[in-house]
């Protein structure tokens, strides 16, 4: 195998050998904190993640940032409620949301430069502002390299599609899978490739299993030698033990959970897929991706969030929060919700909407190590930009979000071109969350 | 102990020695000229100092090399920035009292350094320091020339571990001094493995294989290759091996030097697969293997290689890959095109018209880098009318001269991103390091880069065309107003006026002229002549002449020129194609050419490049070339000699199949008998002939199993966008995904066939049983009833509405099933059927044939025989064998 020489033309190895080396480039202070960069801070709570992706572009002025104070011109329709936290108000549309606001925090003001859907949401759903010559590798990858995940179930699952959580330079084999479609109340679901459908037994794929074994032997006794032959007979063993396993058709058969506490998530396929997120984390699953589309509400927006957005929104998260927080789960579970961008404080008349505006945003987090109940960052008396002109950037949102989870967001990787990048480039963790 | 081969190539480089006739004395290295501090030399800052900081440490990424420096000191990164890292230096510098100076005392640990102590006081290198503070601390004027750098001995053999050698390194500047500068350099080692590498340069054996030891210093980066033989029989002890063609000898010249035994030639079979797979990009058909095997020519492998170029499948994988290598990627050209998904597709025509028809290589780059909207001397006006009534009349964009989308993708819209773009596609190099620092491993500076990109800036990709007036006039006389309509929806109005015959405004691709700059203008007012001083009057071509680009109507003119006798220009194709028929280039990566990543066989690369030049850019004579070698038909089975070998081409090593080949892989080994021989002309439906993932997909269909498999996404200027990895996905798209299924069971499908030629009755074709009510149907039913009760006169009407429709779909959907069965009890087997052995055997061995292409052998046919006659029905027994033939390594790796 060929040895990858480093951009910076240090190897690997180098790094390994650098306190040995007196002319080596590198001081032993140097190696040092790089190593204790790839160590998982101590103490870090969750151990695995949600991501929540609201693509389109949610209104902040109108969920989670609301202006009563702003002129006509601004405010919008919606009246702000008390929440179960006193000096927090959110949107009249986002009741459940209101009663457990001691489950999840508030960051407001949170800011940056694209108004693009998709550059906006490759951003936020990496950390780092997009580049042409580079695509970053998604926080589900990241989270899965560093954390792994169990033997029979997937690492990572995207309800119903990975949108901008991709493998990147880490490659396909931190992609997320792609459950392809959302669940609908009370219905067995299954996912492509995990679950038995199509009329198959467990026999039958213990049948073929065992007729796969005794036919496939035209490379017997050089698997070993070659890393990608030696690759197919473990991924072979991993794909058998996770179709077989039980615990992989419980987890994504949403119709197997108790009524009661499935009927909080509501039956939309918003609440269904929060409700499948929770049972696949409590199953072992690592990384859960749920994406919510409908958020890009340029016309009759108020209409739109209060009849169609909203509701669905507020109970699905709700109940999610709850529910994990009811399974002893929210402690060990990070939970980060987004869209790619806020939408303009002034309203498009013409329209009666808001269009795209990433100068100011709101994003939630939950879970592990932060504190629930509290607003971190604050926008403008208009909601035009950060209150500070400085506010929360993605990046350090990111940070914080893999601070929670024990992952070091400096720690660097090396892409196939042997360049080094830092999962998180420019990014910190935000005390405060923390605090 | 020193090996004799080793103590003669010293011995004949000490005759030739480097003091010709007419040279400068060499000058002694520096570790002996500094050893006392008394020395009278001067040290210069770029062949000293520079290169000295590069040594120690002081300029690497972690130090001061940083982008933001380390303690407020910031160096360039790799050096070669001397005027800044001299104003850098000079601030930390006492010139009275040199030893005072603050940077040798952080350099030393004199003063606390987070660095460390990076040398002692007194050495040679302080004393180089200290030298040069006190003769004044010199700046760099103009940078020297490096000539050259001469490291010896050429090459390193070993025969056993820790064996070692001393290199020397001896620098020839352009004024004529030379200087023995191994002390100044860095080095590095390509394999640890094979060998190490101290920063004196002495090397030092380990294990057998062959690597390259690299010497880098000021911009010279030198490559010395190191073997140790893998057997004893090396050298003159290697036995005679045939060598059939020119590829073969320049491999097994290689391999004498390594021991390295060569695996035999593989069956006919496996060369019928493996050729098909990669010339190709799909499987043999059954019937094609059957006649390839029972063909007794002896000439049948070169003449099955000619007939598979002939074939559309062979221009729709290389066109594939062509379009891999110029970024064909729908997701970077929104809105480039006439209809909305259009531009991709066109890309794709464009350049298979020209593999279908073997246009040479340098004209189809020609195509793509001279490429403009406007024919010479057509206006704007010409260019839409010309486009409109292409576009009216159904013409193919392939007629048109030039490729112009290749400059309107997003992401190649910068001049810095488009000079990365540039050296990725058609050099086969990564150039994006120098764009921020001295490459690293090859001699690009930051200027170099700079002065590159001047090429690219005049190039624009107008998508609303080149002519205001024009375009808005065109646009009014539609009736539409571009103020009302947003850009999507006017490109769909545009795009539907054009279908409809009428004249729509195009894109347009065209050079701009030089820009001047004006106050440099103002400046030089005497002269009388205003706006004629350029901006920026002078590009460089890489390692190649100043041009004075703003005298050229189109800059890329000399880039072209210069891009066709670069010999890197033909290596990069060479390698490509060689790495789509050997897992690696003979460099690799194959998009990283650069000096100190040299070919693993240097003659061979020359020797197709060259033969690539000599052919006028013949693309199937590569093919050819490597296709009719031995060294392509080895088998995969490695011997004692080569198990490890995947550098030197002495086997085939084993391949997942690509993305698009192992989805159409899937869908030949599932078709109909009767519809299998058009799987290499009708190429409509194949993968292989999508131009690329649509922008906006929700993943369905192929789209999965090619994203999962790693299609290239064409994004990022690098191979590495295509991924040949495993995953665990693959694993379970092929073993348990709907669509691979769908694919087995489909209609028009082999196991549907089988089914009618054998009567329906014995044969359940599908497992898919019929569908019943859910478990809790009833329970659901009565919770909708419910809801919908409660809804009905409440104020919601919508929810009451929504309700209502919920019930009656679900009702709609369940009511006429039967019940779900009780788990409990076992289903009824379907009443047994069975087929006799010798209507059984030729299926086994055409399900075989589908999917390795192989027949199987006695053994495999007796357990598929033995399974099929236990199964519930032979169709759903012979299923079984499909699946799991389709489940094998043997399928989905190419051997």
């Amino acid at each position: 195998m060929a040895f990858h020489i480093q951009c910076d033309g240090f190897g690997r190895r180098d790094f390994l050998k650098a306190g040995a080396l007196s002319l080596g480039g590198l001081s032993l202070g140097t190696f040092l904190r790089m190593s204790h960069a790839g160590e998982v801070a101590t103490g870090a709570k969750a151990k695995s993640a949600i991501f929540i992706n609201l693509a389109g572009g949610p209104s902040h002025m109108d969920t989670f940032d609301l202006k009563p104070d702003a002129p006509d011109t601004h405010r919008g329709e919606f009246k702000p409620i008390q929440t179960s936290v006193p000096g927090i108000e959110i949107s009249e549309h986002l009741p459940n949301l209101a009663a457990c606001m001691d489950k999840f925090s508030i960051l407001r003001g949170v800011s940056h430069s694209i108004a693009a859907h998709n550059l906006g949401s490759e951003y936020v759903n990496c950390g780092n502002r997009p580049l042409p010559s580079l695509e970053f590798p998604g926080y589900a990858a990241v989270v899965t390299k560093e954390l792994g995940g169990p033997a029979d179930l997937p690492q990572s699952v995207s309800i119903p599609n990975a949108g901008n959580q991709r493998g990147g330079y880490l490659g396909v084999k931190y992609a997320p899978l792609n459950t392809g479609k959302t669940p609908t109340a009370g219905q067995p679901f299954s996912v492509r490739g995990v679950t038995l459908g199509n009329g198959l037994t467990i026999q039958d794929v213990e049948k073929r299993q065992g007729l796969l074994t005794s036919l496939d032997t035209a490379f017997t006794g050089f698997e070993k030698q070659n890393q990608l032959l030696d690759g197919l007979d473990r991924f072979s063993q991993q794909a058998y033990a996770m179709i077989t396993s039980p615990s992989a058709r419980k987890a994504f058969d949403i119709s197997q959970e108790n009524a009661e506490f499935a009927a909080k998530f509501g039956t939309s396929g918003f609440g269904q897929s929060c409700l499948l997120a929770l049972r696949l984390i409590e199953s072992g699953v690592r990384f859960t991706t749920v994406t919510m589309g409908g958020w890009d509400t340029h016309n009759e927006g108020f209409t739109a969030l209060k009849s169609k957005q909203l509701p669905p929104f507020d109970q699905g998260l709700a109940a999610l929060l709850t529910g994990l927080a009811q399974r002893g789960l929210l402690e060990s579970t990070a939970v980060y919700v987004t869209g790619e961008f806020g939408r303009t404080p002034k309203i498009n008349t013409q329209r009666v909407g808001r269009d795209h505006y990433p100068r100011a945003m709101f994003m939630l987090m939950a879970g592990g190590g932060i504190r629930g109940g509290r607003v971190i960052g604050a926008s403008d008396a208009k909601g035009e930009g950060p209150a500070d002109g400085k506010g929360i950037s993605p990046d350090n949102v990111a940070a914080s979000f893999y601070h929670n989870l024990g992952i070091d967001p400096t720690k660097e990787y090396h892409t196939s071109t042997g360049r080094p990048v830092m999962i998180v480039r420019e990014g910190q963790p935000i005390a405060e969350l923390f605090a | 102990m020193s090996h004799p081969i080793r103590t003669m190539l010293a011995l004949v480089m000490g005759l030739i020695g480097w003091t010709a006739p007419g040279q400068a004395a060499e000058v002694a290295p520096a570790i002996q000229r500094f050893q006392t501090a008394d020395t009278v030399d001067v040290p210069d800052f770029q062949q000293h100092v520079v290169p000295l900081m590069g040594k120690l440490g002081c300029n690497g990424r972690a130090c001061h090399g940083s982008f933001q420096g380390q303690g407020g000191f910031r160096l360039s990164l790799f050096g070669y920035d001397f005027k800044m890292d001299h104003e850098g230096l000079v601030e930390r510098l006492d010139k009275e009292t040199p030893a005072d100076s603050y940077a040798l005392k952080k350099g030393t640990n004199v003063e606390p350094h987070k660095g460390g102590k990076r040398m002692e006081i007194g050495s040679w290198e302080y004393n180089v320091f200290m030298a040069w503070i006190k003769a004044g601390a010199q700046p760099v004027q103009t940078p020297k020339k490096l000539l050259a750098l001469e490291v010896t001995p050429k090459e390193l053999l070993y025969s056993d571990k820790a064996q070692t050698t001393q290199l020397k390194a001896i620098a020839r500047w352009d004024d004529g001094s030379t200087e023995d500068v191994t002390c100044l350099c860095r080095f590095q080692t390509n394999d640890p493995q094979i060998c190490d590498v101290t920063q004196g340069g002495l090397v030092t054996s380990n294990e057998p294989g062959d690597t390259h030891i690299v010497a880098f210093y000021d911009n010279g980066v030198v490559p010395v290759p190191v073997i140790r033989p893998v057997s004893p029989n090396y050298g003159d002890k290697y036995p005679a091996v045939a060598t059939r063609t020119r590829i073969d000898e320049l491999v097994t010249e290689k391999l004498r030097k390594l021991g390295t035994l060569p695996s035999e030639v593989c069956n006919d079979a496996e060369f019928l697969r493996r050729v098909n797979l990669d010339l190709t990009g799909t499987l043999p058909t059954s019937e094609e293997v059957r006649l390839f095997l029972a063909d007794t020519g002896t000439d049948k492998r070169s003449r099955k290689v000619n007939e598979l170029l002939e074939t559309p499948a062979y221009a729709a994988w290389w066109t594939t890959r062509l379009c891999d290598w110029t970024g064909n990627a729908s997701s970077q050209l929104n809105n480039t095109g006439i209809g909305r998904e259009s531009s991709d597709r066109e890309w794709y025509d464009w350049i298979y018209k020209r593999v279908a028809a073997n246009t040479p290589y340098d004209k189809l780059a020609e195509g793509i880098v001279l490429a403009t909207s406007k024919k010479p001397g057509e206006s704007y006006e010409e260019l839409c009318q010309r486009m409109s009534a292409a576009y009216k009349e159904g013409k193919s964009y392939a007629d048109e001269d030039g490729l112009v989308y290749f400059w309107a993708r997003q992401n190649f819209t910068k001049a810095e991103d488009r000079a990365i773009g540039f050296a990725y596609t058609f050099l086969g190099s990564r150039i994006q390091c120098a764009q921020c620092h001295k490459h690293p491993f090859d001699q690009w500076t930051q200027t170099d880069f700079k002065m590159f990109e001047a090429f690219f800036t005049r190039v624009n990709f107008a998508r609303n065309g080149s002519d205001r007036k024009t375009y808005d006039k065109i646009v009014a006389d539609l009736g539409l107003d571009p103020k009302k309509l947003n850009g999507n929806k006017l490109r769909e109005s545009l795009a539907a006026a054009a279908k409809d015959g009428k004249l729509i405004p195009v894109a347009d691709l065209y050079v701009q002229a030089p820009k001047y700059n004006k106050s440099a203008a103002s400046q030089k007012k005497d002269n009388g002549k205003k706006n004629t001083v350029p901006d920026s009057p002078k590009a460089k071509l890489l390692g190649g002449d100043v041009i004075d680009i703003d005298r050229l109507d189109d800059p890329r003119e000399p880039l072209m020129a210069w891009l066709r006798s670069n010999p890197l220009f033909a290596k990069a194709f060479v390698n490509r194609v060689w790495a789509n028929y050997f897992n690696r280039g003979i460099v690799e990566p194959t998009d990283d050419m650069n000096l100190a990543n040299p070919p693993s066989n240097e003659a061979l690369l020359n020797h197709l490049a060259q033969g690539f030049v000599a052919s006028e850019f013949d693309m199937k004579w590569v093919h050819r070339e490597i296709c009719n070698s031995d060294t392509y038909q080895r088998s995969w089975q490695p011997n004692d000699t080569n198990i490890l070998d995947e550098r030197n081409f002495s086997r085939a090593v084993p391949r997942r199949l690509p993305a698009e080949t192992a989805v159409d892989a899937i869908h030949l080994a599932t078709i109909r008998s009767a519809d299998a021989p058009a799987f290499d002309t009708e190429i409509k439906s194949r993968a292989v002939a999508q131009a690329s993932t649509p922008r906006n997909n929700n993943g369905a269909g192929q789209l999965y199993a090619l994203s999962v498999f790693g299609r290239s996404s064409r994004e990022n200027a690098c191979d590495c966008d295509r991924s040949a990895e495993s995953s665990l996905l693959q694993t379970l798209y092929l073993r348990n995904d709907s669509d691979v299924y769908k694919e087995m069971d489909r209609g028009d499908g082999w196991l549907a066939e089988l089914g009618k030629q054998y009567g329906a009755k014995a044969i359940a074709v599908s497992e898919t049983p019929a569908r019943t009510r859910p478990a809790n149907y009833k329970k659901q039913l009565a919770e909708l009833k419910e809801k919908a009760e409660q809804l009905k006169d409440s104020d919601d009407k919508r929810a009451a509405k929504l309700a209502e429709r919920e019930l009656l779909a679900f009702e709609k959907r369940y009511a006429k099933l039967p019940p779900a069965p009780d788990k409990d009890v076992a289903v009824e087997p379907v009443k047994k059927a069975t087929l006799p052995d010798d209507v059984l055997q030729p299926i086994i061995e055409e399900a075989y044939l589908r999917t390795v292409s192989r027949f199987p052998t006695q053994s495999e046919l007796a357990t598929s025989l033995d399974f099929v006659r236990k199964a519930d029905t032979p169709l759903s027994g012979v299923r079984d064998i499909l699946w799991t033939l389709l489940n094998t390594k043997e399928f989905i790796v190419n051997h």
